[in-house]
């Protein structure tokens, strides 16, 4: 957290290059932190997730740059347009189970992509959306990068929170049980049509958040940024860092994102070391990250901890 | 709405839960044919038979997992054929089911298993649990509170309850089962075999369970193929076979009835049951 607040002030003075870095990080976070809610906790597999990155990005990125619509209002109608979405789709969708929900939003993600590139008189169509502005609030233009940088890691901080404090609620337990059985769920009174509905519109919402930052950091999206390759990315962010800890999927994200930033100096060799880092942590660190550091904490505080086998990748 | 109350009225008005006519086929195998019983307010039934008799497949239906063919299902003045089965939980209706069925995603811990149990008090929602965190925070402590009672109530209160189910006995996860089935406090409780798989012992101190429920005053529906615990048990009990209604009466009935003896005949119930008659 202290080197999240101090970052700016320290390293990002050297090279204000790694806060651009570090913006598309938090962005990512919170697109990981949300598909954790849908799939750690609710137990739906969705392939589909950059379809409600792309919602918020171009509904906010659209309304700012073609209407001149205020940034602040323009997320929020991205967050909205994302949640509707995710309404009226999940009620469909959300029947299937396990494989068949992972085609489903798969075909979704390519779906929404291809209306993006088709509705070009709109959305700027393949080469993409311009001139979108920087956000702006309370009459301040967070143009610079260390103020929207803050701006960001703010709103990934918030949406953490709120993701912990869910998960740790009854409505978060309710979610596991779905989760675990959910023929036994129902018997106990629980209305998981519902349930699952409900979490599906929350994590939609959330990347719709995300979408509508990266839109008014980047200036410019086109449907690239947000094709299928990017739902597998920020699958792959949330597996690599452990499922069902939110601390875990933000860490994925983290350590995703930053990889690139140490593999470049291998030039040549830079995809090869980038896949066998990830096939090494995914080989070696089932509970991903996270639970690698949890071991390390455990072993730290001594073995008490250990003897309880369920302490394992909980906390953080 | 007339039409139903009137129906039920003449089914049975002494009976908290009516099954009838109840039929239910699986691609042209018949699983339950024109099966009719009631229980009435406070007993124990059980429901025996061979396997495949159809015992499951019933507690499917009256759960709502299964919907009938034909046939209703009513309970107390409501016909529950067409709910959901969170619906039909809602009615006060709860049940075990015959492997185990604990939640263990997410490192979900026994006390989590509890808390969810108890989903039809909290009714926990999104907005419930950001907005007003005060309230659902004191009505949590009260539920964790009835969650320690349960645990004390089938026996378990020395397990962690920090731990996960499956670290736990066979016999423990069960009891764990039921318990999780009470947190609702519902006014039934529909149990599929919930003595197999546990020793002499256990057996011995489930009796005492069920007969513990029983005396709080929830009816219980027991199928179960350990006929010494139905026989101890049961005020009435219901046998199927083959999907259809054998033989309906108290234990005496049953053991000396003809048809019953011969539908098991072959197999180790017989004897126990017997044993039982001879003790």
């Amino acid at each position: 957290m202290l080197f999240i607040a101090l970052f700016p002030a320290t390293l990002g003075k050297i090279s204000p290059y790694y806060n651009t870095v570090l913006i598309l990080v938090g962005i990512y976070v919170i697109l990981a932190v949300s598909l954790d809610l849908l799939i750690g906790f609710a137990g739906q597999i969705s392939v589909g997730h950059a379809a409600f990155f792309a919602l918020g990005a171009y509904t906010s990125g659209i309304l700012t740059a073609k209407h001149g619509i205020a940034p602040p209002i323009a997320l929020l109608c991205g967050l909205f347009v994302s949640g509707l979405v995710a309404w009226g789709i999940g009620r469909a969708v959300l029947r299937l189970k396990g494989y068949y929900l992972a085609m489903a939003t798969l075909g979704l993600n390519a779906v929404i992509v291809k209306l993006i590139t088709g509705f070009a008189s709109l959305t700027g169509g393949a080469s993409g959306l311009l001139n979108i502005p920087p956000f702006r609030i309370f009459g301040l233009t967070l143009q610079d990068h260390t103020y929207y940088y803050y701006f960001v890691w703010g709103i990934v901080i918030l949406v953490m929170t709120c993701c912990l404090a869910l998960a740790k609620s009854p409505f978060g337990s309710t979610l596991i049980a779905i989760h675990s059985d959910e023929e036994a769920a129902s018997t106990l009174g629980i209305d998981c049509p519902k349930y699952k509905l409900h979490v599906f519109v929350i994590s939609s919402m959330l990347a719709g958040v995300a979408g509508s930052l990266f839109a008014h950091f980047m200036g410019f999206i086109a449907p690239d940024d947000f094709d299928i390759f990017t739902s597998i990315l920020i699958l792959v962010m949330l597996f690599l860092g452990g499922v069902g800890t939110i601390y875990g999927a933000a860490l994925g994200a983290a350590f995703l994102k930053l990889l690139p930033e140490v593999t470049y100096r291998f030039q040549t060799y830079e995809l090869f070391f980038h896949g066998l880092i990830l096939i090494l942590v995914l080989i070696f660190m089932p509970k991903g990250l996270l639970g690698i550091l949890t071991n390390v904490k455990n072993w730290l505080l001594g073995s008490k901890y250990l003897s309880n086998p369920s302490s394992l990748g909980t906390d953080p | 709405m007339h039409d139903e109350a009137n129906r039920y009225n003449r089914v049975h008005e002494k009976h908290l839960l009516q099954v009838d006519h109840v039929s239910k086929s699986f691609s042209g195998l018949t699983a339950l044919l024109d099966v009719s019983f009631g229980i009435e307010r406070g007993h124990i039934k059980a429901l025996i038979g061979p396997n495949g008799a159809g015992k499951t497949t019933l507690l499917n239906v009256i759960s709502g997992i299964l919907s009938p063919d034909s046939g209703h299902v009513y309970y107390r003045e409501k016909d529950l054929t067409r709910l959901k089965p969170h619906e039909i939980a809602a009615q006060g209706l709860s049940r075990t089911f015959q492997l185990v069925r604990l939640f263990t995603a997410n490192n979900a811990k026994v006390l989590d298993n509890l808390m969810i149990g108890a989903h039809l008090k909290l009714k926990p929602s999104f907005v419930k649990s950001f907005f007003l965190r005060g309230a659902v925070h004191h009505q949590d402590n009260v539920v964790r509170e009835t969650a320690y009672q349960m645990l004390r109530l089938v026996g378990l209160e020395r397990v962690v309850v920090d731990y996960s189910p499956s670290s736990l006995p066979f016999g423990n996860q069960r009891l764990l089962e039921i318990a999780r089935a009470l947190m609702s406090e519902p006014e039934m409780l529909l149990l599929d075999e919930p003595a197999s798989g546990l020793n002499d012992a256990e057996v011995e101190g489930f009796k005492q369970l069920l007969l513990t429920i029983k005396k709080k005053g929830i009816t219980i529906l027991l199928v179960e193929h350990n006929m010494k615990l139905v026989m101890d048990v049961a005020d009435e009990i219901v046998v199927l076979n083959f999907g259809r209604k054998l033989a309906e009466g108290n234990c005496k009935e049953i053991s000396s009835n003809q048809q019953v003896i011969e539908a098991y005949l072959g197999s180790d119930y017989i004897n126990l049951a017997g044993g039982n008659l001879s003790g």
